[in-house]
């Protein structure tokens, strides 16, 4: 189950995290540009406001510079007399509600003919237009009506508090009086339109962007003309400012606004906030118009989307988390159950029921297969078991051969105990498989003992068919016949009729009058036996012969030799001298030779023991590969019989 | 064991190494066999560098030599040698399968 647990977390980790990935990029884009996008809008919407404001306060301005133009003009053309201009004062400051007061003053100079009062000026207060002339001069030294007669043009003052209350911001409009007397053009006089800057206060005020956005009105100097703080108004500059709190950016965008120009700009302001600004000029009269919005309200809203938007993505996100893991869960967990079913099998349990297939998918593909595996390890399982059984059976019918085979040699010593002229002995260790080797020994008469030592070729259940054929052949041809050149050319040739696999076997025969000791023998390409003489082993030299069984015409030679009383031949096959220790090192023939000198004195029995012993020691553990049989016989002669 | 075989005009050369046992000459056999049965030819033996020749051995070699024999070709062996050579001679093979010193001259016998 750890599997299928950690399939599903990996799946799901993976996607929530892609998920998160591609969320993360697309709101904080999103974010980017929407701020871009807004910054932009915002841009134009607060140009847009600046400059229909500045529109509104231009156009009222330039109304009322206007009818200070037409009464200057009229005071030009037409010759009044004190009265009518008096009147033709009133009328018009009546007519102009926008304008506070309205006046006209003239140069006391007689040659310009001034009236009287030298300056008629009426102004509201409420509904009524008061008369209040001035006849102490003191205009001809201020700057409304210096300004303009210097310039010859229209002027506006720099707004200042009204001298009556204190209270309310003035601006006063001038425009010069000409008298053209034929020669030259000469400044008669000033008419003057006082404005009350109240009702700018009010338009500047209305003027908002967002909840904390505001506005402000600067004059040509920089002073501040209208702002939310009230404490600036008329007592600081942007420039005085900007010292104080030192900002020189606020500094450079005052100089920008003295010098006329208008911008969009991000600033810190005086209270450290990030805010932005439009600001532009009002023409006619010099001052500049600014509109103040925070970026952090500004941002707000995008701000506030772009939580939303993030909320609502991890709320996308987790519900996506859980609808994977609930997949990755659905599809692996049948995964699991296969799983475990499988690892019961995997233990030996091919019963285990596999999860039943509910869909054609990969995990009901590979259930069909693990059903069709079981299936076959199943059937492959039980035909193991019969073949085991088989092999076994096979393996025990070995055995018995083993022991039939073994049981046809003769095993009992002494073999002959009522002949003591001679004694006789012999031993087999047969290889784990049945093999080829046999031994054999029998009287043809009481005089001649035949006794033979034969090897079949390979092992095995053929190698053993074949010997026990061998043995018996050479015994019942050996009792008829009774010479052992005579004995193996008549086995040979048994055997080779139809010997298409050219089985053979090589057979040392030899036959010992009893009487004398005289052996006569035949080799069938067997090894030389071993003559045991004086206490000196050698090898008996003899004719090789060709093995017993491939080709029918072989011929055979008899051989003798005459053995002492106290003489041994021993008779052995090629499973000693070929015996092997661990290091694949051959037993070999001088060692043969060495033990059965040493051993020259001992009994038969003992003999063969040694013999045994030793290469069994030699083999040292190393697994044997050849039947070891060996066969000795010791002449003691007559004499022996008759003590 | 191995077996290299090399074709020369007038007959095979079978070149073993290693040790031809009851466990290799199955094989032995097998490839000479189908060497036989797609091109009844005569065959050289080379045993220069067979290490050894066990009882099983000698059969299969009879009965390749035998097979021969049957399809009316020659069957020598060459370079038979040291331990090889004594097992060829105990068992009395020397005499019956025709031996020589040389590759050079088993073909020279052929030819």
């Amino acid at each position: 189950m750890q599997t299928t647990k950690s399939i599903a977390r990996t799946f799901t980790l993976i996607v929530s995290v892609c998920t998160v990935l591609i969320f993360s990029v697309a709101i904080g884009s999103f974010y980017h540009r929407s701020r871009v996008a807004l910054e932009q809008e915002v841009a134009n919407n607060a140009a847009h406001l600046v400059l229909a404001s500045i529109n509104r306060v231009e156009t009222t301005l330039h109304a009322i510079g206007k009818v200070a133009e037409d009464t200057s003009r009229s005071l030009e053309i037409a010759g009044y007399h004190d009265q009518s201009l008096t009147t033709l004062l009133k009328e018009t400051l009546r007519d102009n509600r926008d304008i506070h007061g309205f006046g006209a003053a003239f140069d006391p100079n007689p040659a310009f003919n001034p009236p009287h009062p030298v300056v008629p000026y009426y102004f509201r207060q409420g509904e009524r237009l008061v008369f209040a002339p001035e006849d102490n001069f003191q205009h001809l030294s201020q700057d409304w009506y210096q300004i303009p007669k210097e310039l010859g043009q229209m002027a506006w003052s720099e707004p200042s508090f009204d001298k009556a209350s204190g209270t309310i911001l003035m601006t006063s409009c001038s425009v010069p009086i000409f008298s053209d007397n034929g020669r030259e053009k000469q400044v008669r006089g000033v008419v003057v339109a006082d404005v009350s800057l109240e009702w700018l206060t009010e338009l500047v005020a209305s003027i908002r962007v967002l909840d904390t956005g505001y506005s402000f009105l600067l004059s040509r100097n920089g002073t501040f003309l209208t702002h939310p703080d009230r404490d600036l108004i008329m007592n600081e500059t942007i420039f005085s400012l900007a010292e104080s709190r030192h900002k020189p950016d606020l500094r450079e965008i005052g100089r920008k606004m003295v010098l006329g120009e208008s911008g969009f700009v991000a600033y810190t302001n005086i209270h450290d906030v990030s805010t932005l600004m439009y600001y532009a000029p009002v023409p006619s009269t010099g001052w500049t118009l600014a509109v103040v919005f925070p970026e952090a309200e500004l941002y707000a809203d995008v701000r506030n989307l772009t939580l939303v938007v993030a909320g609502i993505a991890l709320a996308g996100i987790l519900l996506l988390t859980a609808a994977v893991y609930w997949v990755a869960r659905r599809v692996t967990a049948p995964l699991g159950a296969l799983a475990e079913a499988t690892e019961a099998i995997a233990s030996g349990h091919f019963d285990t029921e596999l999860p039943a297939v509910k869909s054609s998918d990969e995990v009901g593909k590979l259930t069909l297969a693990f059903t069709a595996m079981t299936g076959a390890l199943k059937k492959y399982i039980r035909n193991l078991t019969e073949t085991t059984a088989a092999k076994e059976r096979i393996q025990s019918e070995l055995k018995m051969a083993t022991d039939i085979q073994a049981s046809l040699l003769p095993q009992l010593f002494p073999a002959f105990p009522d002949r003591p002229e001679f004694d006789i002995h012999a031993a087999m260790d047969p290889a784990k498989e049945v093999g080829g080797d046999f031994y054999d020994f029998f009287f043809i008469d009481p005089t001649n003992l035949c006794f033979l030592m034969a090897d079949v070729a390979d092992k095995g259940v053929p190698a053993a068919l074949y010997m026990m054929v061998a043995k018996i052949l050479l015994k019942t041809e050996g009792q008829r016949l009774g010479e052992p050149e005579q004995i193996l050319s008549r086995v040979n040739e048994i055997l080779a009729a139809d010997n298409d696999s050219c089985m053979f076997t090589t057979v040392f025969c030899a036959i010992l009058n009893t009487e004398n000791g005289e052996v006569r023998f035949a080799n069938a390409g067997h090894n030389a036996p071993v003559l045991i003489s004086g206490g000196q082993a050698e090898f008996l030299s003899i004719r090789a012969g060709f093995v017993l069984g491939p080709i029918a015409e072989t011929v055979y030679t008899a051989e003798r030799i005459t053995l002492e009383p106290g003489d041994v031949l021993f008779l052995y096959t090629d499973g000693i001298t070929e015996a092997k220790s661990r290091s694949e090192e051959l037993y070999g023939e001088e060692r043969l030779l060495q033990t059965l000198q040493t051993a020259s004195r001992q009994e038969l029995a003992e003999m063969i023991r040694t013999v045994r012993a030793e290469v069994f020691r030699h083999a040292d553990g190393a697994p044997q590969s050849d039947d070891v049989t060996m066969l000795a016989i010791k002449y003691r002669g007559m004499a022996a019989r008759n003590p | 064991m191995d077996i290299q075989i090399a074709k020369e005009e007038k007959a095979h050369i079978l070149t073993l190494s290693g040790k031809l046992d009851g466990v290799t000459a199955p094989a032995y056999e097998q490839r000479v066999m189908a060497l036989l049965e797609a091109v009844p030819c005569s065959l050289i033996i080379d045993f220069a560098s067979l290490d050894y020749i066990s009882s099983a051995g000698l059969r299969a070699l009879l009965a390749t030599a035998k097979r021969i024999k049957l399809k009316g070709a020659q069957f020598h062996c060459a370079n038979v040698t040291g331990t090889v050579r004594e097992i060829f001679d105990i068992s009395g093979f020397s005499s019956i399968l025709r031996m020589h010193d040389s590759v050079a001259g088993a073909l020279a016998a052929i030819g």
